[in-house]
């Protein structure tokens, strides 16, 4: 039977951290058993598939424990041959001492990911802060509070772009704008994703439009491709997704307007007004923020709204309206 | 990294649980399945299964000792701790992901209003101290943000209510009516997920109901004692609101200015249309909560079926229109 993948893993990760000196890869090959085992499985330890098998097991397993955080160096000896060994010094965890509530509003916290990578990487730093002494058994959370904060990932294209993030490297994706039809290429170099009110955008430099842009992740289709290696253009200290959404979201109002609401519909356009004034036969007098989308939002209330000024707001929700009536 | 194959999340995050693991149980010795399998956050059947593999595992090449750990089913017990050796046994530092999952997660709680203040002061120290410990791994965290929106003094007392175990009365918004309802609620637990909801046993309703903490418009805790009764909590990771098969069917058509239906409204189907429009088909309990996004829509779309919301959408624009002393033109 195969050896699992975890054992392997495993022996690998003990073997560089338990020695002084550099292992080179015949002695790594020759000392953990799913090696040896492979090399069996495959035929002749000679031969040369079965050497080149080995290396693309050994590549990738290096790869996936520096995933992990393992820091493996590659030291060539005195007779030019490579050796591989994970110093104690650059994998130590510095001293960090958490008191019993810090510790539990770590817990909270690890708990939150609702996509698989994130959520596997916060129990491995939990875990790691355990094993380095992470007071346990107090969890007042689960005492007192009934909050359960979860950060929603559904979209496909997290997972390739986090990684483009963190590495930085530039990416290509079909993106389709909200009001068309077809999705068209995007070249971008990704900085940083945002989730705001349970959406996750994606902040970077479009590349062919040569400016920065912000894009929604829903609307990516197809596979995010990641595009050779390093960004053309500066990285801002600060990246601003949230206000570029605002502003689509039309709530970065810069004028106000005054509408007629009728007397208990129309809760959240009252909670937004700056002023209200009360009027004969069952009507109120609003003064509200003005700003993008506040046409098509107003429509919504049907007659019991009226859009007393300004007039290119008003003639806006009536062009609307007749759009509607017209069926 | 592109174009690579599916991870093998699970040999990875297994690697690192037993890396953490032999370290936790050299310090201690016959720890219980139980305890250590609470310590770290996972069933006692994944920590057997990590017991299995350890015996598989040494830090010397050429016949050197594997790990002599074995359990009797309630307790860990390993005969050779000498065998990892001083050096291997230390707690390592935290990878970038790591610190980026926890950092991030961390600063996102941190921003929940409804957070009591200890724990809010709690939590950043211990932000402080993992990113002073994670070194440059916590460089990337500033590369990934999360918001949670909750209104904040409608959440303390939901919050409040909940631990006091009392009622709550509250004014409700329901933005499909435009209207505001006055409700008592048992408050069972509050959940963010993008934006923050209540879900409660509904009196008014006598069901299980989700409530939006935005849309609350007043809320009082009040004396009585909250009751729900036993119910299942569901797992909200999905949406939080599912049509049933049994809701009636809508079908609306939007041109390329309405594609966003399709991003806010769960359907069933949604087919493409010349011209860059959809077909969109949903179901959903209460039909006439439509209207309103009949009426949003304008010129962008329109409802095809039922025929009588149709109606509804076009003589409430009339309506409208009516106030402005524009004629609607006629009909077609």
């Amino acid at each position: 039977m195969a050896i699992a993948k975890a054992e392997r893993l495993m022996n690998l990760a003990l073997c560089l951290l338990g020695t002084r000196r550099p292992l080179s890869k015949r002695e790594l090959r020759d000392s953990i058993e799913a090696y040896v085992e492979a090399g069996r499985v495959t035929g002749s330890r000679l031969d040369t598939a079965a050497d080149e098998a080995f290396n693309r097991m050994f590549e990738r397993d290096k790869d996936d424990l520096r995933e992990l955080g393992l820091v493996i160096e590659t030291v060539e000896n005195i007779d030019g041959e490579v050796g591989y060994l994970a110093r104690r010094d650059s994998n130590r965890l510095p001293p960090i001492t958490l008191d019993a509530e810090e510790a539990a509003a770590l817990g909270l916290a690890a708990k939150v990911w609702q996509q698989a990578r994130l959520a596997g990487a916060a129990s491995g730093a939990l875990q790691k802060l355990r094993a380095a002494g992470l007071p346990e058994d107090v969890d007042p959370y689960e005492a007192h509070s009934a909050l359960e904060p979860r950060i929603p990932v559904h979209e496909a294209a997290f997972e390739p772009l986090m990684l483009a993030c963190r590495d930085r490297r530039p990416v290509l994706f079909d993106y389709r704008k909200a009001t068309a039809a077809r999705p068209e290429p995007r070249n971008v170099e990704p900085w940083a994703l945002e989730c705001w009110r349970g959406h996750w955008y994606l902040a970077g430099y479009d590349r062919d439009r040569g400016a920065e842009r912000v894009f929604r992740l829903s609307r990516i289709t197809g596979r995010v491709r990641v595009r050779g290696t390093g960004f053309t253009a500066p990285v801002p200290d600060v990246v601003t997704v949230r206000e570029t959404v605002a502003g689509w979201a039309g709530e970065t109002a810069d004028r106000s307007a005054r509408i007629r609401l009728r007397s208990g519909a129309g809760y959240p356009l009252r909670a937004r007004a700056t002023a209200v004034r009360e009027l004969d036969g069952g009507w109120d007098e609003l003064e509200i923020p003005y700003g993008h989308g506040l046409d098509a939002w107003l429509v919504e209330f049907g007659p019991d709204v009226v859009v007393v000024e300004p007039a290119e707001l008003r003639a806006d929700v009536v062009d609307r309206l007749r759009a509607v009536a017209r069926g | 990294m592109a174009g690579k194959p599916v991870r093998p999340v699970n040999a990875i995050d297994q690697t690192r649980r037993m890396l953490s693991l032999v370290t936790y149980l050299r310090e201690r010795p016959g720890a219980r399945i139980a305890d250590v399998a609470r310590a770290f956050g996972i069933t006692e059947d994944e920590l057997v299964s990590d017991l299995d593999v350890l015996p598989m595992c040494g830090t010397s090449f050429r016949g050197g000792d594997l790990l002599d750990i074995d359990t009797d089913g309630e307790r860990i017990w390993w005969h050779n701790p000498a065998a990892l050796g001083e050096e291997a046994a230390e707690p390592l530092r935290l990878a970038a992901d790591e610190a980026t999952a926890l950092l991030v997660a961390a600063r996102a709680v941190t921003t929940l209003p409804g957070l009591r203040e200890s724990d809010r002061q709690a939590l950043l120290r211990a932000t402080a101290k993992v990113e002073t410990a994670a070194g440059e791994a916590a460089g990337a965290s500033a590369r990934l943000s999360v918001t949670f929106e909750s209104e904040g003094g409608v959440f303390a007392d939901v919050d409040r209510a909940i631990s006091e175990r009392r009622r709550l009365w509250i004014r409700y918004y329901s933005p499909a009516r435009d209207e505001i309802t006055e409700r008592e609620i048992d408050p069972i637990r509050l959940v963010s997920v993008g934006h923050t909801y209540v879900e409660a046993w509904c009196r008014r309703s006598e069901a299980r109901r989700t409530f939006r903490l935005d849309r609350v418009a007043e809320i009082k805790i009040l004396d009585d004692p909250s009751t729900p009764p036993e119910i299942e909590l569901r797992d909200l990771s999905e949406a939080l609101v599912q049509p049933a098969a049994e809701d009636p069917e809508v079908v609306i058509e939007v041109g390329p200015g309405g594609r966003w239906v399709a991003e806010y409204y769960p359907h069933d189907s949604a087919e493409e249309l010349p011209g860059g429009g959809l077909r969109i088909t949903l179901r959903t309990p209460d039909p006439a909560s439509l209207r309103r996004l009949a009426l949003r829509l304008g010129g962008d779309g329109r409802i095809v079926s039922p025929p009588d919301l149709a109606d509804s959408a076009r003589s409430a624009a009339a309506g409208a229109l009516a106030a402005y002393d524009t004629p609607a033109e006629p009909s077609r």
